[in-house]
Order: structure tokens, then C-alpha cells, then sequence
């Protein structure tokens, strides 16, 4: 069996200031991320891999840990306007997280309609948790219709923290913001819920791409915001692999708070377990060896 | 026709933006529009370090970072203060029976001026009410109803208790407990019902405001408990002793679901343990299950099971042990428990008769145990 790729790129100088992002630096950080991961000559041919141009894609941003630790429109809208260049109507990609409060407050700029991105937490109008809860395993939960209807296509856009429940949170905790009650699925480290929420059909059957955003990476008393425990790391993640993604992503973690002279998370009791289940559910790789690691400088 | 009305399915139908209800709206009233959420301190929470806290309210005892909420949905940590976010912000309010709590042994035939917030502080996958107790605060709408226009609401319209019921009024601690006592002070008194999910200091300090707490008890096995419920039967157990040793009023109710904690020998361990430890005249409510929430693929309860745990029960000596509903069952009524006479008759939520004289058998004069007057 072929190992999952994980694609790692580094992007000097990335971050010039606290806040701030330098476009062209991160442009080429996808340029080379979309090339490694895909094989193709370019970013845009390496989209259309990936995605159809009749999908309706949802980038899932991660607005919680607003402003310092969220994927910030300046990374979220360069990755839709490649999209757009693969071949995507706008109006066909929305970036989206759970409220509008908390895009507001990690500086999107809402919009729902028209011919441009759609912007928008799951509370707009029309939007919502519509229908019955729906049981998969041990979750029970209604689904944003941003997940559930708008999208055929899902892009897990998360940002790369220390977690004190989970371990770490990264890619598939991510879609605990597509359902209504994610406050009921941290018991016992969010082992198995992470990953059988990923599991759920119209998650799964969804997901096509794991980006995830390690430009900023709390290492530690994460998720909120620490400034003596966050690292500029200045790295974008890419994987079609949901769970090698995250597995990666966890390596990293480990590796700074090892750097930094802190416990590693299992000796804090809190190893994201739920990598493993994943992988026994089928839904990726938590293995290094079964993990194949490309790592560039653009 | 329904006398609660749920803020969600309410909202577009017209309901009435109102604190102060019109005399027409006998059940609910009073829906708000936009995100509605409080910002007041919790009680009951240790700062810990890094802008990081403990819950201290519930046995759960959540550790959140800043900006996070606890399980119950409705706590949130921000920069190291804890906050609740459902002070004053009711989603729920009714005017109810007393019976539909059920309290059967507290002022029956009175109304209780009923109220909710959203959130609870477990997950059970047989919520009957799932709507308002599994959502986070921002997907219901709430109205502003803080302590003094509740206390207020329940002298107008004639009810001598308030009732913080529907969700789990345990993460709703601090308006119940405010309220609970402005109530008081005009002369209301207050009812809790209550999964029993609940820290002893803060359980202690409840029982000094309110006069009567309905524990829903859901099963004798910590096993069904983690899976079902995904909480613990131990504090539970603790709880319902503590409210006991209080001296306030204590029903407990026992939600009957078909071959998931209906055994009869499991039931018979239960009435033993209330039997010993609080003794053979807490009142004991074997209820119906309906199919509801994550577990719809299970039948109503059977009302063979439901008569069969009553007289379990009744066998282990406990006096007062009721079926729920099923309107119009004998198991509704209250019998004295010396001369067998029929003291008081329901149907449903209806006092058909009550020949209490304060809260004597008019046949024997054995005293039913209660608040009566």
C-alpha cells in the first residue's frame, strides 16, 4: 500500500510582524504545496486533481481563538482565488466556521449570495442545524447545512494547537464546528468522538483536502492564545490524508514542546488517542512509516 | 394543546415578545430575536493558572482554557473569569401543574411558574427534551427574564412556586439560586428538577433557598450511566442523600426505558437503596418512556412494566410510588399508606379529588407526608 504524503513547506519570513502575513511568501507556499502533494506542474493543475468545477466547496476555517490563533481571511481567501483559478466559481466556495460573531472577530468580512466567495457562519439566515439529530457510533448531533448541503466538497483549513483535552488540535477536530453540541465530545481525551465524527457521512464522504495552518503553532496551554508558548513556525501542512495530516501535525507539536523543555503529551495524559482510533476506523494513517514526509522551503 | 412552547419551533409562529406575559398566555410567552447572552460571573470555579479554570459546580469539574465552554454549553472562561452566558435569559417558561413536574406530594393542584434556560451538564440519548437542553445557548432564543420579573411573573398569575426545570437547572445555578431567592422574599417558593448532577457545596447552599427538589434518577447502573447518559450514578446518590438530610421536600423520578434499565432486579436494588437510605416515604415515580432524541428505535414503555416495578417497589416498602404517564392509571393516585383509602385522584395532570386535611387521611388520620398548605 502507497504511504499517505504529507507535504510540509516552509515559508520564510512568512509572518514579518505579529498579525501580519506576507502575501507573495505564502502564494509560493502554496504554489509548492499543491505541486509536492499532487505531482503536477502547477498549483492550479494540481487543484483540478482534486476538485470538480462543479463542486460547491467549503474551506472550514477555525474562527474560535480569535484574533491571534484562527486562520485569518489572508490565508483562507488565497487558497479560494487558486480555487477560482482551478476552474471554481466563486460563488461556489464558501469559507465558514460556526458563527458570525466569531468570523467577525478573526476580520472576515461576512457575505452570503451573489456571484462572490460566501462568507458565513452556520447562525445565517438559512443556514442553521436544520432537520433531526443524526446518530453515527457514539455521536448524536444535528450538522451545520453548510456541511450537510451547501458543500460537496470539504477543505479542512485548521490551525495547528496543543489541545488540553484533545492532545492536539489540528485538522480533524476541526469539524467539531459542524455541529451544533461539540461541547459534548470532550470526555476521555475526544477519544473516539474526533474521529468518528469525521467519520459521519456527510464529513467523510466530503473531506478532500487537510491544509493545515502551522504558520503560528501553540505548542502549549493551547487552544487559547499564550504568546510564551506559541512559535512562529512558518509552515503550511497539505495531505489528502486527514489523519496522516494531524499525525504530522501532533510530531510537530511534540517536537516544540520537547525543544522547549515541557512533558511530551503522553506524559501529560493527553496523546491525541484519537489519531489511532482513526486509523483503526480506516480513515487514514497514524503510523510515520506509513507516512510519507516531503519538506520544502518555498 | 401543548403548554410549553419551545423558543425554537415558537419563534416563527407568532409568539409574544413580552416579560410580562398578557393574562390570555396561560402557557408560554415571550420570545427574543437576536443572540441573547449573559456575562455574569459564575459561582463555584477555581482560577488556576495561565488564565485556565476548574469548574467547581457540577462533578464533571471542567478545566478550560480561555475562551472555552464547559460541557454544559452554557459556562464560558474568559481570560480567567468565569462567566455564565443563561443569567436571566430564560428560553423556556410555562405556566404547569404542579403533577407535570411531577411533584405529587407539593401544593397539588397549583401551577408552577416554570423556566429554563438552554444547556445540561450530560448527554442523554433519551432527552425529552433535547431541544433547549442540548443546544448551546446562541441556537435558542431567549428572553431577558431576570430574578425579580420571574419572582414578579409568579404572584400575577397566581402561582405559588417557581419551577427551574425542562433543561438542567444545575447550569443554570446562579439565576435559580437568585431567584429562587427574590421569590421567597415575595413569597413564592421554588421547586428544582434535577438530574442530581451536582457538586455537594453548591447542592447545600440550593437547599437553604428552595423548599422541594425532584431528582431524576436514571438508572441504578454506573454502566448505563457512562453510556447512556454519559455521566456518573455515584454523585447522583450522594446528591439525593444530601437533599434528604436538608430536611426540603424529595420526589424522585425513575424514566422506564424498554430493556434498557427496566429489570426488575436492578429496579429492586434501587427501591432498597432509597428504602435504607432515605427511607420508605420518599415518593418514587416510575415513568413512560416515549421514543425521542438518539433513541427512537426503542417502543413506549409497556404499562405491564410500568405496574410490575410499581408494585416491586411497593413490595420493598417504600409508600408512595406512582406510574407517570399514562392519564388515568391507578398508579397516578395517592393512596394512605395505613387504610389503603384513596387520598387523592389524578388523571394526568388533573386533581380529580384531594381528600387530604392538612395532609392527614380524612379515614385513619395517618399523616401523608408533603407540603400541603
Amino acid at each position: 500500500m502507497a504511504a499517505s504524503k504529507v507535504v510540509i513547506v516552509r515559508g520564510k519570513g512568512v509572518i514579518p510582524r505579529k498579525g501580519e502575513v506576507e502575501p507573495k511568501v505564502l502564494a509560493n507556499m502554496y504554489e509548492r504545496g499543491f505541486r509536492l502533494l499532487t505531482g503536477q506542474n502547477n498549483s492550479v493543475a494540481g487543484l483540478r486533481t482534486i476538485f470538480a468545477p462543479a463542486d460547491r466547496i467549503g474551506i472550514k476555517v477555525n474562527a474560535i481563538a480569535a484574533p491571534e490563533l484562527t486562520t485569518p481571511p489572508e490565508v483562507s481567501l488565497p487558497l479560494a482565488r487558486l480555487m477560482v483559478a482551478a476552474g471554481i466559481r466563486e460563488r461556489q466556495i464558501v469559507v465558514w466556521d460556526r458563527t458570525n460573531r466569531e468570523l467577525k472577530e478573526a476580520r472576515y468580512r461576512l457575505n452570503s449570495g451573489g456571484d462572490v466567495f460566501q462568507i458565513m457562519g452556520t447562525d445565517t439566515a438559512g443556514m442553521g442545524y436544520p432537520g433531526e439529530p443524526i446518530t453515527h457510533l457514539n455521536i448524536g448531533s444535528l450538522f451545520s447545512a453548510i456541511q450537510s448541503s451547501f458543500v460537496t466538497a470539504s477543505v479542512s483549513l485548521a490551525v495547528l494547537k496543543d489541545h488540553g483535552m484533545a492532545g492536539i488540535t489540528a485538522g480533524l477536530k476541526n469539524y467539531y464546528g459542524a455541529v451544533h453540541n461539540p461541547n459534548k465530545y470532550h470526555d476521555d481525551n475526544c477519544n473516539p468522538f474526533i474521529a468518528e465524527l469525521f467519520d459521519a457521512p456527510s464529513i467523510k464522504s466530503k473531506h478532500r483536502l487537510t491544509i493545515l495552518d502551522a504558520l503560528v503553532v501553540q505548542y502549549h496551554r493551547g487552544p487559547s492564545y499564550h504568546a510564551r508558548w506559541a512559535e512562529t513556525y512558518e509552515a503550511l501542512i497539505f495531505s489528502l490524508d486527514p489523519v496522516a495530516a494531524d499525525f504530522v501535525g501532533w510530531r510537530i507539536v511534540e517536537d516544540l514542546r520537547k525543544a522547549k523543555g515541557l512533558p511530551s503529551l503522553e506524559e501529560d495524559k493527553r496523546a491525541p488517542l484519537y489519531l489511532r482510533t482513526a486509523e483503526r476506523m480506516g480513515l487514514g494513517t497514524a503510523t510515520l512509516s506509513g507516512i510519507q514526509i516531503v519538506e520544502e522551503t518555498a | 394543546m401543548k403548554r410549553r412552547i419551545f423558543f425554537r419551533t415558537a419563534a416563527g409562529a407568532g409568539a409574544v415578545l413580552s416579560a410580562d406575559p398578557g393574562p390570555a398566555l396561560h402557557h408560554l410567552y415571550a420570545f427574543g430575536q437576536t443572540v441573547n447572552l449573559s456575562h455574569v460571573e459564575a459561582r463555584y470555579y477555581k482560577r488556576l493558572a495561565d488564565r485556565e479554570i476548574e469548574c467547581g459546580l457540577c462533578p464533571r469539574r471542567c478545566k478550560l482554557g480561555d475562551k472555552e465552554r464547559g460541557y454544559c454549553g452554557v459556562r464560558q472562561n474568559e481570560g480567567g473569569t468565569y462567566y455564565t452566558l443563561v443569567y436571566g435569559k430564560a428560553c423556556s417558561v410555562n405556566v404547569d401543574p404542579i403533577e407535570k413536574k411531577p411533584f405529587f406530594h407539593v401544593l397539588p393542584g397549583s401551577d408552577a411558574l416554570s423556566i429554563a434556560t438552554a444547556g445540561c451538564n450530560v448527554h442523554c440519548k433519551f432527552c425529552q427534551n433535547w431541544e433547549i437542553s442540548q443546544v448551546r445557548p446562541e441556537q435558542v432564543q431567549a428572553l431577558d427574564f431576570p430574578p425579580r420579573a420571574v419572582a414578579d411573573a409568579a404572584v400575577k398569575y397566581r402561582c405559588p412556586t417557581v419551577a427551574y426545570t425542562y433543561s438542567e437547572p444545575t447550569v443554570f445555578y446562579e439565576y435559580m439560586v437568585d431567584t429562587a431567592v427574590e421569590a421567597k422574599r415575595q413569597g413564592v417558593r421554588s421547586v428544582v428538577v434535577s438530574g442530581g448532577h451536582i457538586n455537594p457545596e453548591p447542592l447545600e447552599a440550593l437547599t437553604k433557598v428552595v423548599e422541594a427538589i425532584k431528582i431524576d434518577l436514571k438508572s441504578f447502573d454506573e454502566d448505563f450511566y457512562r453510556t447512556y447518559v454519559r455521566g456518573e450514578l455515584k454523585p447522583v446518590l450522594e446528591a439525593i442523600k444530601i437533599i434528604a438530610q436538608a430536611g426540603i421536600w424529595l420526589e424522585i423520578v425513575y424514566l422506564v426505558i424498554p430493556t434498557l434499565n427496566d429489570a426488575v432486579e436492578d429496579v429492586r436494588k434501587m427501591t432498597q437503596w432509597l428504602h435504607r437510605e432515605i427511607g420508605p416515604e420518599v415518593p418514587l415515580h416510575f415513568t413512560r418512556f416515549h421514543p425521542m432524541y438518539l433513541i427512537k428505535n426503542l417502543p413506549p414503555t409497556p404499562i405491564s412494566t410500568l405496574e410490575k416495578l410499581r408494585q416491586t417497589a411497593l413490595q420493598e416498602g417504600l409508600r408512595y410510588v406512582y406510574t407517570g404517564n399514562i392519564p388515568g392509571h391507578e398508579g397516578e393516585n395517592t393512596f394512605c399508606p395505613k387504610c389503603r383509602k384513596m387520598v387523592i385522584e389524578r388523571s394526568g395532570y388533573k386533581i380529580v379529588r384531594n381528600d387530604l386535611r392538612q395532609g392527614t387521611c380524612p379515614n385513619c388520620q395517618h399523616r401523608v407526608p408533603g407540603i400541603w398548605t
